[in-house]
This record gives C-alpha cells, sequence and structure tokens, in this order.
C-alpha cells in the first residue's frame, strides 16, 4: 500500500468534492493503514469480557478483506462501494469485534443503497441503521464495547447535523465523539475499570474513524502519534535486571503534559539525567521510567512538573530492591519426564524447589513436597505412584522422619513398591544416579541402596533451643552442623559451620562437593562461603545448586 | 453433576446450573440471537427457548464437562465467527465459575434469524 500523504499538505479537497465510491474507498484504505499501525495498542487493551484474541489483528483483518475488495473496483456510485466494503468485511470478520465491524458495515451499506453521493443527512441517518443493525446481532447487548461507540457516533453525528454543513467539520465531530466514548467505557464496564483500560474494540473503531480525518489533514498514518510504547508494553519488571553502578533509584512519574510533546527533546533532556529511559503512551498522559543515580532522584520529577500536570509519582531504591530480589527463590515447578509404561517409576521426596528440579532432571517420575517438618502423608505418597502406568516403583524418602512413612505407602497398594532409606537428600540423589528405569526391578533396587553409602551429608541449620548432644554444646540462635545426621560442631558463622563440617567430614579425601543452598541464604552470601570453600579445597570440585529448602541454609553432598 | 472433594467436604454443580452459566454466556454474545431446543422435532414454537437447559446440553462422564450448544445466528454475520467466539465465551464463562476445565464446546447453528430492517 502506497498512501503516505505529505505531513502538512492538506487532503481537504477530498472532502470538498463529491462524495463518491472512490472518495470513499481511499478514506477506507487510509483508515486501514492506521488501524494497522496502532494494531498493538488495540492489542495491548485486550481484557475480558470478550475471549477474542487479539482484537486489533482481528479488526486489521476484517478492515483488510473490506479493502482488498474494493481496492481494484472503479465505481464510483457511493452505495454500490459501501455494499462491497461490507461484502468484504463479511468474508473477512474475524472474532467478535471483527464480526460487529461487519455489521456496522452492512447497516451503513443498507442504508446509503440508493445514494449515488454521499450528502451529510444520509450519513447521518446511514450511522444510525449501522449502530441498529450492529444491535440488533446480539440478544443482551454489553455496553462500555464497540457497540456503544458505534451508538455514540450516531448520536453525536445526530446532534450535530443541525449545525454543521461542512463534512470535514462532520468527520471531526465524529471523531472527537469516539474518543470520548472510549473514554467511557470504564465507567460501563467494570471489567475495564478493574484493568485499568478502555475498550479494545471500541479503540479499534475510534482508530478507523480517525484514520479517515488524519488522512483528510494530511497527517501522517504510518507512525504512531509518538516513538512512545503504550504503557502497558513496557517491561517494568523486567529493568531491573541490569543495574549499573548510579543507578540508585528508579523514579516513574505519570503525567499529562499541557501540550503535545517534543520527543526528541524530552529524551535529550531525560538523558542528561539517567539511564534505562522508558515512555509509555496512554488516553491523553504518559508515563516516564526512568534510573537516576543518587543526587538526581528528583530531577526528572521537576522536569516533568514543566511539562504538564504530573499525576502520580513513585520512587524506589534499586540498590535495596535488589538485595531483595536475590533473596528470593526460584520456585519453578520441576518438569518431570513421564515414563513409559512398565519402566520403573521413582518417586522423590523432597524439601524444596530447586532439589526437586534436579531429581526431576535425574528421570524422578514424581516429587512429594517434604522434609524436616513437614512430612508428607502416607496418603501423598500413594497419590504420586498410584497414577503411573507401571507397578513398579521405588521411593526415595530422603528424610529419616519419611521413611516410616514412605514404607507405610508401600504396604498400603498393590503395586510392588520398594523404598531405599535415603536419609537424605545427597543420598537420595546418590541413589538416583544408578537408576535404570527399564531394568530389572530387584537389581536396580540393589544397585540404588548400595550406592547411598557412597556420599557424606551435610546439613547447615540454625539451632532452635539451647542443646548438649553427642558433647556438643549449642546455644540457641547458634548455627550448628550435622554429618550424616549427626550433630558435630556449633558455630557463629555460615562459614565457619561450612569449612568446620567440611573438615570433620574429610572432604579432602573426596572429590565432589556440591552445596544445595536454602530459601533463607542470600546468594551474595552462597557465592561468598563457595568461594572460601575453593579456596581450602583446592583439589575438590565445588558445585553450588539452588535448593531452596526451608530451615536448612546448606545441604551439603560430599562424594 | 461435577464433583470435587475437598478437605472441609465435597462440592457438587448439577448440568442444570452449568448449562446456566453458558445459557447467560452464550446471549452475551455478538450474532448469537438465541437457543434453539436441540430436537428440532418439539418444532419451531420452541426454537427461541427460554428454559437453558433445552438450548444447552451439559455431558460429565466424571473427568471431562462437555458442552452442546443449539443457537440461532443473525442473518448477515460470519457464522464461523460467531461459532468460534460464542465457544470461546461459554468456555470461558464455565471455567471461570466452575474452576474446572471444559474440554469442549460445540456449537450446533439450528437455524438464521433474518432481521426486518425496513
Amino acid at each position: 500500500m502506497s498512501l503516505d500523504p505529505k505531513p502538512g499538505k492538506s487532503q481537504e479537497n477530498l472532502l470538498k468534492k463529491p462524495i463518491d465510491g472512490q472518495v470513499l474507498k481511499r478514506l477506507i484504505e487510509a483508515s486501514l493503514t492506521w488501524l494497522r499501525t496502532n494494531q498493538q495498542i488495540v492489542n495491548s487493551l485486550n481484557v475480558f469480557p470478550v475471549p477474542d484474541g487479539d482484537t486489533g489483528t482481528n479488526m486489521v483483518l476484517t478492515m483488510q478483506a473490506a479493502y482488498d475488495e474494493i481496492a481494484a473496483t472503479p465505481e464510483y456510485n457511493f452505495g454500490k462501494m459501501a455494499h462491497v466494503v461490507a461484502h468484504g468485511a463479511l468474508m473477512g470478520a474475524r472474532g467478535n469485534s471483527g464480526v460487529i465491524l461487519s455489521q456496522l458495515w452492512r447497516g451503513f451499506a443498507r442504508a446509503v443503497d440508493n445514494y449515488a453521493i454521499l450528502d451529510l443527512p444520509t450519513l447521518v441517518q446511514a450511522l444510525a441503521v449501522a449502530r441498529d443493525t450492529a444491535y440488533k446481532g446480539v440478544v443482551r447487548p454489553v455496553e462500555g464495547t464497540i457497540l456503544t461507540v458505534a451508538k455514540d457516533v450516531a448520536a453525536a453525528a445526530e446532534a450535530a447535523i443541525k449545525t454543521v454543513d461542512d463534512p470535514t467539520a462532520m468527520l471531526e465531530i465524529i471523531v472527537k465523539a469516539a474518543d470520548l466514548s472510549v473514554q467511557r467505557t470504564p465507567e460501563l464496564l467494570p471489567v475495564l475499570k478493574e484493568a485499568g483500560v478502555v475498550d479494545s474494540g471500541g479503540k479499534g473503531l475510534f482508530f478507523i474513524l480517525e484514520g479517515m480525518l488524519r488522512y483528510i489533514n494530511g497527517q501522517t498514518l504510518e507512525t504512531t502519534t509518538n516513538t512512545v510504547r503504550p504503557i502497558s508494553d513496557m517491561l517494568l519488571e523486567n529493568s531491573m535486571d541490569s543495574i549499573e553502578p548510579g543507578q540508585d533509584f528508579e523514579v516513574i512519574v505519570d503525567f499529562r503534559p499541557d501540550e503535545p510533546l517534543d520527543i526528541v527533546n524530552l529524551y535529550n533532556d531525560l538523558q542528561q539525567m539517567g539511564t534505562s529511559i522508558q515512555l509509555g503512551e496512554g488516553d491523553g498522559m504518559y508515563r516516564l521510567h526512568i534510573h537516576v543515580p543518587n543526587e538526581n532522584v528528583y530531577k526528572p520529577i521537576d522536569y516533568t512538573r514543566t511539562l504538564g500536570t504530573v499525576t502520580k509519582i513513585a520512587i524506589e531504591n534499586l540498590v535495596d530492591q535488589m538485595a531483595n530480589l536475590e533473596k528470593d527463590c526460584d520456585d519453578r515447578k520441576p518438569v518431570l519426564s513421564p515414563i513409559e509404561p512398565g519402566q520403573i517409576a521413582v518417586v522423590a521426596v523432597s524439601p524444596g524447589a530447586g532439589i526437586s528440579r534436579v531429581f526431576a532432571s535425574l528421570g524422578a517420575a514424581a516429587i512429594v513436597e517434604g522434609g524436616q517438618t513437614m512430612n508428607p502423608s502416607t496418603q501423598e505418597i500413594i497419590h504420586a505412584f498410584e497414577n503411573q502406568p507401571t507397578d513398579k516403583v521405588i521411593l526415595l524418602p530422603n528424610n529419616k522422619n519419611i521413611v516410616m512413612t514412605a514404607k507405610a505407602a508401600a504396604g498400603l497398594t498393590v503395586k510392588k513398591v520398594a523404598v531405599i532409606p535415603t536419609r537424605s537428600v545427597p543420598q537420595g540423589l546418590s541413589a538416583m544416579m544408578r537408576l535404570i528405569p527399564s531394568g530389572d526391578f530387584d537389581s536396580v533396587v540393589a544397585e540404588m541402596t548400595s550406592a547411598i553409602d557412597d556420599v557424606e551429608t551435610g546439613e547447615v541449620t540454625i539451632a532452635t533451643r539451647s542443646v548438649e548432644i553427642d558433647g556438643v554444646e549449642v546455644e540457641e540462635g547458634q548455627i550448628i552442623a550435622l554429618h550424616n545426621g549427626k550433630l558435630v560442631l556449633s558455630a557463629l558463622t555460615l562459614e565457619e559451620a561450612c569449612l568446620g563440617l567440611l573438615k570433620t567430614a574429610h572432604a579432602d579425601h573426596f572429590e565432589l562437593i556440591t552445596m544445595f543452598y536454602g530459601a533463607n541464604v542470600p546468594k551474595k552470601e552462597v557465592f561468598h562461603i563457595a568461594d572460601i570453600i575453593r579456596n581450602v579445597f583446592p583439589k575438590q570440585e565445588v558445585e553450588v545448586q539452588e535448593g531452596c529448602q526451608p530451615h536448612y541454609q546448606f545441604i551439603i553432598a560430599i562424594e | 453433576m461435577s464433583d470435587e472433594t475437598t478437605p472441609f467436604g465435597s462440592i457438587s454443580v448439577s448440568q442444570r446450573a452449568i448449562a446456566n452459566i453458558a445459557y447467560h454466556a452464550a446471549l452475551e454474545t455478538y450474532g448469537i440471537v438465541g437457543l434453539a431446543s436441540k430436537n428440532l422435532v418439539n418444532g419451531w414454537a420452541q426454537v427461541l427457548v427460554k428454559d437453558p437447559t433445552y438450548g444447552v446440553e451439559v455431558h460429565y462422564d466424571g473427568q471431562d464437562i462437555n458442552i452442546d450448544l443449539y443457537v440461532i445466528v443473525e442473518y448477515g454475520t460470519r457464522i464461523k465467527s460467531v461459532a468460534h467466539s460464542a465457544s470461546s465465551t461459554v468456555r470461558f464463562h464455565v471455567e471461570k465459575a466452575l474452576g474446572m476445565p471444559v474440554n469442549e464446546v460445540n456449537v450446533h447453528v439450528r437455524g438464521l434469524r433474518i432481521s426486518n430492517l425496513d
């Protein structure tokens, strides 16, 4: 499509001429171009009530079908051309909004049936018929949608016909009415208000009408009004990932400019203040997002106040936020690979999401959440394996308190269930390494059971009460280390506890130290401790894994 | 009945209740101007049914919920698009209300209504 009127050069003569079929063709073309330019904006508004896929895309495809029908038609009769448009829209109607749009065109075409030239009274009548036709298509019209916008447009045209006799002025009134109507849609439809958006179909209809007006006024149709994105497109959550020095604060300012913004100058000025600049636009207001160093915190606010009315300001300390973010554990569910019928299914009990993911990656068929203070029930364990397409099941309790439960579960099913008495996560993982899913059940069980003694288990946690066990005195709140379930030392820092534990376990005789860190340790500290361990045990491979387990700062496998 | 058991007891939802949700969702769909009795034997007199269970059939086999809609569509709309959005609207509303997945929504177009515009 090659439709690019030079900005500033008015096309007004188009409506000064008699409005015939060829004029309609060019207006439709302009509508389609403008709608397509703003397609993503319309898409981004999409919320329920209409599960419509992407409203913007659907409306563009519907208008495209209408335009394809008329593109090569040399028809001068307005009424006949309108029928071709309606036919094309009908054939191409996609999605809910597309169907409504096609009905609007159908009604419009019917009203201008016998008119070779469109005059204003006919236009007003046609808009009313379009509205009526569209409303006929549904038993319970939902207000606050494209239907409401069509209704308001028709009403505005009807009210204006007495005073207006210039088609351009009429089009301006229509576009204005559509704009206002779109802005009112959240008042009529609560679901829009909750989502903080206007109706997408209504907005699409507005762009169709506005495209015509922009074309008449010689404004560009190929680029959106500004080089800014709709607010909903701003990916503010992700922008935090890349914090660099000098980005101490994140400032977000919502403002309504008094005059149209000069985007280029705006960006230039903002770049003096900070980085990571994003500008979003929505319904006459803008949202500015910027990262600034300490000394510039208030500059973006002062600056936007010179542009217009500031409606909302949010400032967040990024450095602090990052520290908090790092503590958060990645609690994605593990991706389990289903087993083939008849194979051996392994059900592992896991205390944390990270550990679950490791078990899943080693081929566990199901994971039961549970650990030190949250023992799973027999029922939960049975649930985990009874739907597996096999009668050969191996249970890994991975905690000494759960071994009994697992054995009870094994006794309550007709399936052949073996419990490998793994008393810790490292033992469970070690057993898991020997799993051959399609192997002979008894020999696999024997092999896996023999593997659990290949690994030494270390656990680091905080004492919940003062006690003396095995000659080790512990104060409540101190950090304690357990080696194969036996309390070996208490310490004041995590670092001290880890090193002491590894020495007790003679880690220097082993090859691999894997540390699963818990949900309660900041990553920074984890990596710091891992570095120290690498220095003290230079011959051992030290691996750090996210475990996400509660209570235990570290679960350490030494093998 | 659609059943769900929670630690506090069980919840069961009747087919008729599901049919009601589907009925109202269908009537809010653009292009659907009514629901029809599934048996045309019942005659055209009943074409625009008031009782939701006439135009909507809900099947629940203990696993999946399947819904059949018997609809009248406005003449002049693209039937495929209307049927598609009716199907997804009904699915959305039923799933939202029940919190249970709907397996399939079949839309049977039983007739067209030709509006007399003049």
